[in-house]
């Protein structure tokens, strides 16, 4: 699959909209056919080939070829992109926010130790 | 809630609250003292060689975040607003071997006094990407195997909006 330049954006777009995120949910449990993909949404089927249609072209899903069923299965290498950044940034700042909070608890542990706390509020064990 | 959470606003955006039982003015200064944002900065057994941060907007913010296997992981940025001690908005570039941006997130971070803890957003978002910024995730990112279980995770926990 040739990548563009800004991959990532144009997955994130299509990942942006709650019934594209709810179809891919779906295939995450294994391929389906558009009527059974339309089926929870009260949703045209042309809209709903629309979504499809973004999210192919995102290159997020692919569909068979067999005659008019044309499964559609999710693709991996998209996500792989978007799990890594989710993964990557979730990671990044709550460990980030952890050493901070550290930091802030052993900073007014100082202060009060030097007579300047105001904060006696008992602190959570 | 104590911990981050991921929610699918946006595009994407990631957004982590935080409550720290401290005073704001203690936490907007842990955000932009480079003495002490050295300290806390990046991930767990990460240390910080260079951290400069000019705190009014418009001013640069450049780190080196260092790794526990050494690897150098240089770091650019702009403050676009820095409103004492409510709101800090900055862009982040991480940089390539040959110093080029790989891709740009804008990060919006606000303090709200809760009794006398503070309550912090962390809002953060793609902006701009690169083919090369995917591998360098990668690259830092533990099991694929893992990732896509956390994505599957997200995708089922947020079906519809």
């Amino acid at each position: 699959m040739p990548l563009a330049a800004d991959h990532l954006s144009t997955t994130l777009a299509a990942l942006s909209d709650p019934t594209r995120r709810a179809i891919l949910s779906r295939l995450a449990g294994g391929e389906a056919t558009v009527t059974e993909l339309a089926a929870p949404f009260a949703m045209s089927m042309p809209a709903v080939s629309r979504h499809l249609r973004v999210l192919e072209h995102a290159g997020l899903i692919t569909r068979g070829r067999e005659a008019q069923w044309r499964p559609c299965r999710i693709a991996a290498a998209p996500l792989k992109e978007v799990a890594d950044w989710l993964a990557h940034y979730q990671r990044f700042w709550t460990e980030s926010l952890d050493r901070l909070d550290e930091y802030l608890r052993d900073a007014q542990k100082e202060e009060k130790k030097y007579g300047h706390g105001k904060h006696h509020a008992r602190r959570r064990a | 809630m104590a911990t981050g959470s991921i929610t699918p606003e946006e595009e994407h955006e990631l957004v982590l609250t935080r409550v720290f039982d401290a005073p704001r003015k203690l936490v907007f200064k842990a955000w932009t003292d480079p003495k002490i944002v050295a300290q806390w900065w990046g991930p767990h057994h990460f240390t910080n060689p260079v951290c400069e941060l000019d705190a009014r907007p418009g001013g640069a913010i450049r780190i080196h975040m260092r790794g526990p296997d050494g690897t150098i992981y240089p770091m650019t940025g702009t403050y676009q607003e820095i409103v004492e001690p409510e709101r800090i908005v900055f862009t982040s570039a991480a940089l390539d071997a040959a110093g080029n941006p790989m891709f740009e997130m804008l990060t919006t971070v606000t303090f709200a006094e809760q009794d006398r803890k503070t309550k912090q957003i962390l809002r953060t978002r793609v902006i701009k990407s690169t083919a090369e910024a995917p591998r360098y995730l990668a690259g830092m990112e533990a099991g694929w195997t893992q990732s896509l279980q956390r994505l599957t995770a997200y995708l089922g926990a947020h079906p519809k909006e």
